[in-house]
């Protein structure tokens, strides 16, 4: 007997272990409850309650408000001050850039898109005599914000510089020090129309800010 | 002299109301797109006009400047005709509706079955369209419309036999005036769900549009059509919307009888039609399309045994 029962128990949790993986392969195959069991009941079920359900449902969405944002030409987003758009260059209270070229940007950025070219005024200051990134090739990835230490080079809030051309993508010092820099109120949608002379969406004050997400329609 | 008067008045009224029904399309296409956006917390169309107003006269325009392509293998005849033939119907069924206290085109005594029987029609032009494209997803569209359209007249008429057996007649003016002072919902509210039903199967609209199924059809019988005979198919559907929507005011809902608020009888009409429309509308955009096993035993299974129980019970308590 002794030597029989440890092989017989073994069969036998195994047989237990086989008819719980049965059960609960059972218990899933087998979702639908009896309509009486189910949260609508007989009653329910007789009236349709759950496709008014739905319809109230629909009603509600209906008439909750739309989460479109009509960009370009009415309402824009306003990145936070975090966001890394277009780079833009700082500059000192003198109105000077406060670049010093010393060139850790171009060395830290891991696709090798910012080519600067140093000179040396007669005081001895190295200013950038070429300040060129190429966003054609830039991954946005911020290196040369962290890198540059007098915060002369950061990335702003700028996003709509689509081009035709990757040549038009080259964009230089002078353009640099006129892109519009971080966001105080950032993350907001914004009103915004298109102009003509610029070619792009000019933001106007945000009057009609608001986070768009907080209109996302959520059931309870 | 005054025959020939009352022949220009008749034909006078008559292009009134069918100008009136080609113009309706246009406001709800527009009403459809916007509700549809509104449920799914979109806009619709903003950009053309106020809130998009004039976004259907804008693919009227499109339409009308599409190539009219004619496929190589097509029945060429039939396939031109097609378009008109759906068209026809929905135009026809207004002839007898009353839209108010003695406006209509025709007083029929047997209004309800003339609008029955020319609202059937609809289907030679949807069968025609799908048989002489000569493509696989128009023929099996057709072929599913055809179906769903014979499986749901039957509890369609039988539905209405209930409002009939009330109104002792079958001239839509006597029975919108049956109900002056209750309206028949209050004695057919199971008449009126299959009816409501039925229509919607008639009209081929989500849950039951199975004849165009984009998922798994392309477009269905219209697959092939393009430019202005795909948009005869399109007036079609909407106007049997409206005929549907219309039919349940008249038959169920007092037509132009009002409740509480006097206004004028058109209006109230325009307005218990307006609550139709959108209700198909609503429903459009709320269910998804029934499997088609599951269309034919809604409609032979549930809505037929429905429709002759209403029958039953209603003869029962005349008696």
């Amino acid at each position: 007997m002794n030597h029989v029962d440890p092989a017989g128990s073994e069969k036998k949790a195994e047989a237990t272990v086989q008819n719980t993986a049965q059960k609960t392969v059972q218990q899933i195959a087998v979702k639908q409850l009896p309509v009486t069991e189910t949260e609508q009941g007989w009653i329910g079920w007789l009236f349709f309650t759950d496709l008014f359900t739905a319809l109230r449902l629909t009603l509600k969405y209906m008439f909750s408000k739309s989460v479109t944002m009509q960009y370009p030409d009415k309402e824009k987003w306003q990145p936070y001050s975090r966001f890394r758009g277009h780079h833009f260059l700082k500059k000192d209270e003198k109105g000077n850039t406060k670049c010093v070229a010393c060139e850790l940007c171009a060395k830290i950025c891991p696709s090798k898109c910012i080519e600067v070219v140093p000179y040396e005024d007669e005081n001895g200051n190295r200013h950038p005599e070429v300040f060129n990134i190429d966003l054609g090739r830039c991954l946005y990835c911020g290196l040369c914000e962290d890198a540059c230490p007098v915060d002369a080079i950061a990335m702003g809030s700028d996003y709509e510089f689509a081009a035709y051309n990757s040549q038009d993508l080259l964009v230089h010092k002078e353009k640099l020090l006129t892109m519009p820099g971080k966001t105080e109120t950032g993350g907001k949608v914004i009103a915004a129309s298109l102009s003509d002379d610029a070619k792009t969406a000019v933001a106007s004050e945000p009057e009609h800010a608001y986070h768009w997400w907080n209109l996302i329609h959520r059931k309870s | 002299m005054s025959d020939l008067m009352a022949a220009g008045m008749i034909l006078f009224h008559v292009v009134i109301v069918i100008v009136i029904l080609l113009i309706m399309p246009i406001p709800l296409t527009w009403a459809e797109r916007k509700v549809a956006g509104h449920i799914q917390q979109r806009l619709g169309p903003m950009r053309v006009g106020w809130h998009g107003l004039l976004q259907p006269i804008a693919d009227v325009v499109k339409l009308i400047g599409k190539e009219d392509i004619i496929p190589d293998q097509a029945d060429r005849l039939i396939f031109k005709i097609a378009p008109i033939i759906t068209l026809v119907p929905p135009f026809a069924v207004f002839v007898a509706i009353p839209f108010a206290d003695n406006l209509y085109l025709s007083n029929m005594n047997v209004g309800l079955l003339y609008v029955l029987a020319v609202g059937g029609l609809e289907i030679y032009g949807v069968i025609f369209g799908g048989w002489a494209s000569n493509s696989k997803y128009a023929l099996l569209g057709s072929m599913r419309t055809c179906a769903q359209l014979i499986s749901y007249e039957i509890p369609m008429g039988f539905a209405v036999i209930g409002v009939m057996m009330l109104s002792q007649s079958m001239n839509l003016s006597d029975i919108v005036n049956a109900q002056a002072d209750t309206w028949n919902i209050v004695y057919q509210p199971l008449g009126f769900f299959v009816f409501f039903t039925a229509g919607l199967a008639e009209a081929q609209r989500i849950p039951f549009d199975l004849a165009e199924a984009e998922g798994d059809l392309g477009a269905g019988y219209h697959t092939e059509y393009s430019g202005m005979r795909f948009s005869f198919f399109m007036i079609s559907e909407y106007l049997v919307m409206l005929t549907i929507s219309v039919l349940c005011v008249i038959l169920f809902f007092g037509g132009w009888h009002g409740f509480l608020v006097p206004l004028p009888p058109l209006l109230w009409f325009s307005i218990k039609v307006a609550f139709f429309v959108y209700l198909f509308m609503w429903i459009r955009f709320t269910f998804p399309r029934y499997r088609y096993d599951q269309l034919m035993s809604i409609g032979w299974k549930v809505l037929f045994p429905l429709s002759l129980a209403n029958v039953l019970v209603t003869g029962l308590f005349m008696i």
